[in-house]
């Protein structure tokens, strides 16, 4: 888009080709930001009414397309009585498109990088537009108590995870309660 | 080209429709005729099972004033000649009369009977007094308010009607059934032969009594039978598409998905979504949200075969545009 709008300005010769190219991207934007508009609405309300527990999430004070979400850890995990902040950014192809979803909370995972980058195969590849923001964080919770250590972003927890006790002292060393 | 496949189908699984000669029809309304059809025996078999209890109880005053049962069944055989002038009017009762009677007399092969009412006819003329079968074709067409043409469509109609109203109201259809058998048990060693005329006789007066009951349902019933088909068919219906869980709205985009939409099943797991957002995962990675397999196109069109009927019209010409975007 934007190589598209410096071409633009330099040769005012082309603008008609660059702007038939142009003309319906705002069109089916407006279209689909609606649709994005309606299915967000409606998994706010169902998260509000579901009440499940552990998880919870609300869009941002004037942004329907930027989520902050909460993540409870596990019982009978390390995560045990930690709680874990996320933000979620949805495009206007969601949710034919996965959101971005990272950990504002330093997490000290095996999947989770140190700037809060998370690997989990359906936030990417596997992603289905029957997902939603309800699946995803369950799918987090459940990644916390089950990382995958084949493939981490951060060895060093990787490594440290066969030792739950020492483990659990490192996530309570690291940990930063929310309100801090 | 898939719509004249399906016209076709439907054509030669419904007979009826072919003897018509109106290939127009569709199964729809061979479905109403059906229906319809299922309701008038229903009426049949109701009035025979009170004209039988009103001769059992011998109570002939609060029904008909005029005629007296004893009287009619100590007339002799060649009044029945004399009778069948009245039961000119009624030969279509009558007939049908005759007909549930052997029905009742070998209830396991109803279907059977049906099929094979040319022979009705000339049993239930032999019966009484020869009269009956030159006028069912004339009665029965002002009765069937032109609905039907010929016996053998009402046949097939009843026949391809008749497994739907067993299912439908079992207990009902067995009590009439029951009701009918314990009336027609007496006689039903002597059907067929010429003693059966005796006993003919009190058919006859029964005809005659079921006639005049008969008289304001056949006036009622233009008004009343539309109604009491919307109640018939469109809860089968209902039952039909409700049988199969389908969500009320789509899983993506959560609009609510309309008739079409709701009839559509893209994949064989069972995912559904509406037509639109369907066309936005075609134009993308085209896999299903629900198995995460690709859409195969054809499967669209085999379900839209499969189902044949009038939506699955509509199916095909959707799924075609799909093709062709």
């Amino acid at each position: 888009m934007a190589a598209v709008n410096g071409y633009q300005g330099n040769t005012p010769a082309d603008p008609p080709a660059t702007n038939g190219s142009k003309q319906p991207v705002p069109s089916t934007k407006t279209v689909d930001s609606q649709s994005v508009l309606k299915r967000l609405q409606s998994e706010l309300m169902g998260l509000m009414m579901g009440g499940d527990p552990g998880i919870s999430a609300f869009p941002e004070e004037d942004n329907i397309f930027c989520w902050k979400g909460t993540i409870t850890g596990s019982k009978e995990t390390v995560f045990e009585g930690t709680e874990y902040r996320l933000s979620l950014s949805f495009s206007n192809d969601y949710p034919f498109k996965p959101p971005k979803v990272k950990f504002e909370t330093c997490c000290f995972h095996p999947n989770v990088d140190v700037y809060g980058n998370i690997c989990l195969d359906i936030l990417q590849d596997k992603w289905s537009s029957a997902y939603d923001v309800r699946t995803i964080l369950l799918s987090i919770q459940s990644l916390l108590g089950e990382p995958n250590i084949s493939s981490p972003l951060n060895t060093q927890a990787a490594q440290l995870w066969s030792n739950q006790e020492e483990y659990k002292k490192m996530v309570e060393k690291l940990y930063k309660p929310l309100n801090a | 080209m898939i719509s004249d496949s399906i016209t076709n189908a439907s054509a030669t699984a419904a007979p009826s429709a072919k003897d018509f000669g109106k290939k127009k029809r569709t199964n729809r309304s061979a479905k109403l005729k059906q229906s319809k059809l299922g309701l008038r025996r229903e009426q049949w078999l109701s009035q025979v099972a009170m004209a039988n209890k009103g001769d059992k109880e011998e109570i002939d005053s609060n029904r008909k004033p005029r005629s007296e049962n004893p009287d009619q069944r100590d007339r002799p055989v060649e009044n029945l000649d004399g009778l069948s002038r009245e039961a000119e009017d009624n030969s279509g009762t009558h007939h049908h009369e005759s007909f549930i009677e052997s029905l009742s007399n070998s209830p396991n092969s109803i279907l059977s009977g049906m099929n094979s009412i040319p022979n009705f006819s000339s049993s239930s003329s032999s019966g009484s007094g020869g009269s009956c079968s030159g006028n069912i074709t004339e009665e029965e067409d002002p009765d069937d308010d032109g609905c039907l043409d010929d016996w053998e469509a009402i046949a097939d109609a009843l026949a391809a009607d008749d497994d739907k109203h067993e299912k439908e109201n079992p207990p009902e259809s067995c009590e009439e059934h029951a009701s009918i058998k314990q009336s027609a048990s007496p006689r039903a060693s002597v059907s067929g032969s010429n003693v059966a005329i005796r006993d003919v006789k009190p058919a006859m007066s029964r005809k005659q009594k079921s006639n005049q009951a008969w008289r304001p349902d056949d006036k009622l019933r233009p008004q009343g039978l539309p109604n009491l088909e919307k109640q018939r068919s469109f809860p089968v219906m209902n039952l039909h598409y409700s049988s199969v869980a389908v969500p009320s709205s789509c899983p993506i985009c959560y609009e609510d998905l309309d008739l079409t939409d709701s009839n559509f099943l893209p994949c064989p797991c069972g995912f559904r979504l509406c037509l639109f957002c369907h066309k936005t995962i075609c134009d993308g990675d085209g896999r299903c949200p629900g198995c995460r397999k690709p859409y195969e196109r054809n499967t669209i069109k085999v379900e839209a075969s499969v189902q044949g009927c009038g939506l699955t019209i509509r199916l095909a010409r959707s799924s075609s545009m799909f093709c062709r975007s």
